[in-house]
């Protein structure tokens, strides 16, 4: 706790300075007091202030809350597999999200119903449905064999990339493959209040769960074999962290399409921090992978102004020096 | 008027295309730049994109058209010509069609495919538009690539025509800010350095986005639309955009277009296309700016 308390609170001091900054940006000129009155002096008149709290606090927030998802379930997945390459798309989260988004432009003529936008919808079915049989296929009897689902889930995975493709090969229009595209590129402009609560729910949701089963993920990180010695049902911890990681990840896809890396490099940079054991890890985690993505959302903006460059470019070329730097430290390791 | 114009652009010749000449070579210079050595009267042409087939049925002998793309529906007697796919390039259909000289418009097709159809032996000739006065001038261009200058210049003459009485029209008057969508998730609309900037002007009103973006078609944001706040917004009509744009954005509603129902529908390849129809698009454009 000495040791992760200033960590937090420094997370959360720059989450919050992020997100600050973040409601100044934008193509109305704001002032940080024009941010302050929209806060605390709402006037919905006013076109500054519906942009700050409708527009730029949405947006940031799904992008908070997407990149803690990544983070928190790459951090369960390096645990479950006992892999320092796992992320959470292994489960085939993201292809089986993209297939679904995809059949919903290559299907539908009205992507609307009832006012309800469905790819999102399609993309959290597709992500369930593939998740469903990567898991069916990666365990024996009941049991869940860590090696087995990497393999296929990397398999599927190149599977429905190919169906993905395939899709766009026979896309009869051009407006067909441009959504694919764009989709696949992930983004946050869409952001809307009434779309934040799926992935907030299911993030607090495995956030509590897990802040009590901390000390099992830090003894799996040891393999099942001693786990289980040392009275970890293996078996059951294993299926929770793997129903937590799937509806985790998810929600976080289906509404900001697939952003990469995040999951990979965060529960690193934590374990850096924090080391291995330390049962903030996982708040930790999800802070830091929550300020990334928000960091990285102001970035590509200021880039590339006024709709931003894909977010997943952004996380690429910032956290790859970052993270080979991480790795190249004598005193950093996995487990 | 337009449709007299239409008619008599599109009329078709009645003879049958020649041999491949094997006569006279001149090297010209096309719109990006290039040197092509063209046969001075090609017997064999096609183009490789839709407004480019566009341009040849208006100029060109049409039994000296070979092909055309799957794109290309206009006018109705290109449909009767073979098709050679241009996404992918189907190459050996190109080739199996023999034409003396292929015509391309810039960022339709890519300097690669270019490169491949130069090498085949087809000479590929481009041209490339700034403005609606480019395209007339690429249509006298046409008609000198061609050897019929007399067709060219007075194909582009009567356009010109046609635009000069719909430019006077659109003199007097406040000119309402329009934004064009071309996409709507994400959303990206007709930038400024794009061809609806100057359409407008003859239609009677301005482009939205005064800003120049690097992408001609750049993305926006919602809070960026609802700084333009434009007065009239074209992607479709008020019932369609309500369903498929304003209920995945609902903050546009704001907007002034929104409020006043002001949102339109017009004719997609009028819209997109460089072609001698540019003038009927900009003719379309002034009846909704009205």
């Amino acid at each position: 706790m000495r040791k992760a308390l200033p960590i937090l609170l420094g997370l959360l001091v720059l989450l919050t300075l992020g997100l600050f900054l973040g409601l100044k940006v934008g193509s109305l000129d704001t002032s940080y007091a024009t941010v302050l009155d929209a806060i605390f002096e709402y006037d919905a008149q006013n076109a500054t202030h519906y942009s700050i709290i409708h527009l730029r606090l949405p947006r940031l927030l799904l992008a908070f809350l997407t990149g803690a998802s990544l983070a928190f379930s790459g951090y369960l997945m390096q645990a479950l597999v006992n892999n320092a390459l796992a992320d959470p798309y292994l489960l085939g989260t993201a292809s089986g999200a993209s297939l679904g988004a995809s059949f919903s432009f290559f299907l539908l003529t009205d992507l609307t119903f009832m006012g309800l936008y469905l790819p999102p919808f399609f993309a959290l079915v597709g992500s369930f449905a593939v998740t469903l049989v990567v898991v069916l296929l990666g365990s024996r009897r009941g049991q869940l064999v860590p090696s087995q689902m990497l393999l296929v889930g990397v398999a599927l995975s190149s599977l429905l990339t190919a169906v993905v493709s395939l899709i766009m090969f026979l896309s009869d229009s051009e407006s067909q493959l441009k959504s694919v595209v764009f989709w696949s590129m992930g983004g946050f402009e869409k952001a809307d209040w009434s779309n934040l609560g799926y992935p907030a729910v299911a993030l607090a949701a495995g956030l509590v769960l897990f802040f009590f089963l901390q000390r099992h993920l830090s003894v799996l990180l040891l393999g099942a074999d001693r786990a289980e010695t040392l009275g970890v049902d293996v078996r059951l911890i294993r299926w929770i962290m793997l129903g937590a990681v799937s509806v985790v990840t998810g929600f976080a896809v289906a509404f900001s399409g697939p952003v990469g890396f995040v999951g990979l490099m965060v529960p690193h940079f934590t374990r850096a921090l924090l080391g291995t054991t330390n049962r903030f890890n996982l708040i930790a985690c999800a802070l830091g992978g929550g300020l990334f993505l928000v960091v990285c959302d102001l970035i590509s903006r200021w880039i590339y102004p006024p709709a931003g460059m894909p977010v997943g470019i952004v996380t690429s070329f910032f956290g790859v020096p970052f993270f080979v730097y991480l790795l190249r430290r004598k005193n950093y390791r996995f487990s | 008027m337009g449709l007299c114009c239409l008619l008599f652009f599109f009329s078709c010749d009645s003879r049958k295309a020649a041999a491949p000449s094997t006569a006279e070579f001149h090297t010209v210079t096309d719109d990006l730049g290039r040197k092509v050595e063209l046969p001075v009267e090609p017997r064999r042409i096609m183009a490789l994109a839709p407004s480019m087939t566009e341009m040849l049925f208006a100029v060109a002998d049409t039994a000296t058209i070979v092909g055309r793309t799957q794109n290309c529906d206009y006018p109705a007697a290109a449909l009767t010509k073979p098709v050679v796919n241009n996404y992918p390039m189907d190459y050996e259909k190109l080739l199996s069609l023999k034409p003396d000289v292929v015509f391309a418009t810039e960022g339709i097709i890519s300097m690669e495919v270019a490169a491949q159809v130069q090498k085949m032996g087809i000479p590929i000739y481009f041209q490339a538009y700034d403005s609606v006065t480019d395209i007339l001038r690429g249509i006298r261009n046409l008609g000198f690539l061609l050897n019929r200058r007399e067709k060219g210049q007075a194909v582009a003459d009567s356009l010109q025509a046609w635009l000069n009485q719909l430019a006077a029209d659109s003199a007097r008057g406040t000119r309402p800010r329009v934004l064009a969508i071309t996409w709507k998730d994400p959303i990206y609309v007709y930038g400024r350095n794009t061809l609806f900037t100057d359409k407008l002007r003859y239609a009677g009103g301005q482009n939205a986005v005064t800003e120049v973006f690097a992408q001609p078609y750049p993305a926006l944001t919602r809070e960026y639309i609802l700084k333009m706040n434009p007065d009239l917004i074209i992607g479709g009509s008020f019932d369609q955009m309500e369903k498929t744009f304003f209920s995945l954005y609902p903050e546009l509603r704001r907007i002034k277009a929104y409020q006043q129902k002001r949102i339109f529908d017009v004719t997609d390849d009028l819209m997109s296309r460089p072609s001698p129809r540019v003038v009927e698009g900009i003719a379309e454009l002034k009846a909704v700016l009205q």
